[in-house]
């Protein structure tokens, strides 16, 4: 977020509001971290242990639809954080910035879903042992969270209106902008662990 | 602190608003408590009959028995005792425990104990206990299912609770309720520490906060990091259940490849040891503010029992490997898992001894939230050293699947805990209902329950010790056991006995919310907390006007105070002669 309005032009009450919803949405980060951290351990777990990966016969995942996804949701993180700097400014680059994020969010589920016919295609079910499982599993939780935070940016469509009173919505553009940082930097990290070493 | 001031709403009037879908922080601590005690009962219950049948093999549970087990004339069926001992042990510590200190507690005392007027997020604050009710609603939804309710123990290992060992529908309503509860509970972590961080009033630092917030602040900062452990675990299980994977199966158990059922065991117990102390750090803290303000001392190094607390929640993060002794861990990992569970008792001792350094020499007044939290100096004492040899690898080698570790962990987490929840409900009743519980009533309750729980717990070391296996249905099929069926009958007699005086609670309870009349004064123990500074029951937004901090929460004795108190509040000057 801009630092448009310097701290000695906020209110008090402002200020505090901003720091307390920081200091929450650190927190709603810590857990989430720990939950997709979870996963990794689990995965570390059978990666390690495991003599071959993918185990079981498996092959590795075509990397095209992987790639795909991982160049949509950073650019979508990119197109987040022009909106997200230009959220104090008024006119129209803030809504093609905030529509283009729309419509990225929108692209990486299409490619998840591509990324799961193609599976299934290949005669991969969830249900064939640990190594679909764990694809599909750690994809699904991701994808889940990654439709709430779309939603979430539905949320601040008032925000794109002319004249926004700015301190009533800053608080919510900067922590759906943190959690959308956050789903970009999870799925990177599925990227490299999951499909590419 | 205090980074910004809080504005006053207008009180809500229609009853739904009031009562159900309250954002006051105080309604929703007290829904947590009407909650918890329901649970505590309906557990309660199931202990019971869990205890009957270990008393009386083969004899009918008396009065519910012929209503709930037709078909086998009353007497507990073996695969209804599996079911029992899980959704007792789950009830009791997510049901009970967890809804009366953290939810009802937190709630109720982080906002006034630190002279904020509500929580930092009062409508993720109601969604917190709205969604721990509908976790409730599908737990319990389990035991109607034709299966029953899950049976797979209050841990729930694969491949005990994977379809295999579990195939009913209960199993997968228990994880879904778990996960539920998670997020209701991460919640009110979210609020808990932002509250702590930003609301505090003017003046307070953080050791000024009493020793309850410590508990309750190191509480939530447990539950935000490790819930979310548990919570990978009960998604992946709930996806081994429905959809097929094979996360927690292996060998012939998954249709093809392999999972790892040890891998939920570490899962389960990278949050399952904080979880310990997310239970036990709320009693913890309240004990030792309520030592100091019934012993009319300050609290001795309280800043030493707030690091010792704080260090104590680092050090549970990486203890968790002694649950899984008996998993066949490397013996590089057992040893090392060993010596960071010792390093507790260094922490653990330190503020063991100034609770003992609070009491010392203090004017000591024996009203009943003191003997509730003397009690829990007690029996914290026996739990955390029969703890010891629980934590050494060569003993728990032995009584690992004993009835000594359920003594132990009843000890450390069902009785100082319990007590602990005691204590605070008789201390808060009057800010909380306006109106104080009879104290001789009180007192007769504690001795019984402290008496029926010792004879329970003590009880259930020594046959552990001996021997007695702690999952059997019918432990005395063994011979060796056989001798132990009379100290069994003396445990069950004991939780008897401490079951039926818990009526005495509740009826105390009852008729000081419904039927006294006799309101109870603003400060009716004579305390120097923020809380105690306001009318009781405490006004709708809590302070009219957000106190400043002037002085720690435990100033007693001092020999400059004038008049006839020996205390002082929070907000006068500290007394200089």
């Amino acid at each position: 977020m801009s630092e448009a309005i310097s701290m000695n032009t906020m209110t008090k009450e402002r200020y505090g509001r901003r720091l307390t919803s920081s200091i929450a949405m650190t927190v709603v980060l810590v857990t989430f971290s720990m939950l997709f951290a979870s996963f990794f351990l689990g995965f570390t777990v059978f990666r390690i242990t495991s003599d071959v990966w993918p185990p079981m016969g498996f092959e590795r995942i075509d990397l095209f639809l992987p790639t795909l996804s991982t160049v949509i949701i950073m650019m979508s993180s990119f197109t987040m954080w022009k909106f997200d700097s230009l959220f104090f400014s008024e006119g129209k680059e803030k809504k093609i910035w905030f529509f283009a994020t729309i419509f990225l969010g929108f692209s990486f589920m299409a490619s998840q879903v591509l990324l799961w016919t193609d599976l299934h295609s290949k005669g991969i079910y969830v249900q064939d042992g640990i190594f679909p499982s764990i694809i599909y599993s750690f994809t699904w939780v991701h994808a889940a969270h990654v439709i709430v935070a779309w939603m979430a940016l539905f949320y601040l469509l008032p925000t794109l209106k002319v004249g926004v009173m700015i301190p009533s919505y800053e608080n919510r553009v900067i922590n759906v902008g943190k959690f959308w940082h956050f789903l970009g930097i999870v799925w990177l990290i599925m990227y490299v662990t999951l499909f590419l070493i | 602190m205090a980074f910004y001031e809080q504005h006053i709403h207008d009180a809500p009037t229609t009853f739904l608003s009031k009562y159900i879908f309250s954002y006051d922080h105080k309604v929703i601590g007290k829904q947590f408590l009407w909650y918890g005690i329901l649970f505590l009962g309906i557990g309660g219950i199931m202990a019971l009959m869990i205890r009957w049948t270990l008393a009386f093999p083969g004899q009918a549970f008396p009065i519910l028995g012929n209503f709930l087990f037709p078909a086998t004339g009353g007497v507990v069926p073996a695969d209804t005792y599996a079911m029992l001992f899980t959704m007792h042990g789950t009830i009791m510590i997510f049901y009970a425990i967890t809804p009366i200190l953290i939810g009802c507690f937190g709630n109720y005392l982080i906002p006034l104990m630190i002279g904020a007027r509500d929580m930092a997020f009062p409508l993720l604050n109601m969604l917190s206990f709205h969604l721990a009710a509908l976790s409730g609603v599908l737990l319990l939804a389990g035991l109607f299912t034709p299966l029953g309710a899950a049976a797979g123990g209050w841990t729930s290992y694969p491949t005990l609770s994977t379809l295999i060992g579990s195939p009913g529908v209960g199993q997968t309503l228990w994880t879904l309720a778990i996960f539920v509860l998670g997020v209701s509970s991460t919640m009110g972590a979210i609020n808990y520490i932002t509250t702590i961080i930003t609301l505090r009033a003017p003046g307070m630092g953080y050791f000024d906060m009493p020793l309850s917030i410590w508990g309750l602040g190191l509480t939530a900062v447990l539950n935000a990091i490790f819930l979310p452990v548990l919570g990978a675990g009960c998604l992946l299980l709930v996806f081994d259940r429905v959809f097929g994977t094979a996360f927690f199966l292996a060998g012939a158990a998954a249709t093809s490849g392999t999972g790892d059922p040890i891998l939920f065991q570490h899962v389960f117990w990278i949050f399952g040891h904080p979880e310990v102390y997310i239970l036990i750090l709320p009693a913890w803290g309240i004990v030792s503010d309520l030592l100091s303000f019934f012993s009319r001392k300050p609290a001795f190094g309280a800043k030493a029992t707030a690091l010792s607390m704080t260090t104590i929640t680092i050090l549970s993060t990486v203890v968790y490997g002694h649950h899984m002794y008996t998993t066949q861990m490397s013996p590089l990992l057992t040893q090392s898992f060993m010596t960071l569970t010792m390093t507790i008792s260094i922490p653990s001792a330190i503020f063991f001894a100034n609770w003992l350094g609070t009491l010392w020499k203090g004017s000591i007044r024996f009203h009943s939230p003191m003997l509730f939290s003397l009690g829990v100096v007690f029996v914290f004492g026996l739990g955390g050293l029969t703890g010891l040899y629980l934590a050494t690898v060569t003993t728990d080698l032995y009584l690992h699947d004993t009835y000594f570790v359920v003594g132990h962990f009843h000890y450390t987490m069902a009785a100082s805990v319990l007590l602990g929840g005691f204590a605070a409900t008789y201390f808060w009743m009057p800010k909380m209902f306006g109106t104080m519980m009879n104290e001789f009533w009180a007192k007769v309750h504690f001795w019984i329950t402290i008496l029926g729980l010792n004879g329970i717990f003590m009880g259930m070391m020594i046959v552990g010790y001996a021997g007695m296996h702690r999952r059997l249905y019918n432990p005395f099929i063994y011979e060796f056991a056989q001798r132990m069926i009379d100290i069994n009958t003396f445990v069950t007699w004991s939780a008897i006995t401490m079951g039926l005086a818990q009526f005495i609670f509740v009826f105390n309870f009852v008729h000081a919310v419904f039927f006294k009349k006799e309101k109870a004064s603003a400060n009716p123990w004579e305390v120097g907390t923020l809380e105690w500074t306001i009318p009781s029951p405490a006004p709708h937004y809590n302070f009219k006007d957000i106190p400043v901090v002037k002085c720690g929460p435990h100033e007693y004795g001092n020999p400059a105070l004038t008049g006839d108190v020996d205390f002082q509040f929070q907000t006068e000057e500290l007394a200089k002669s």
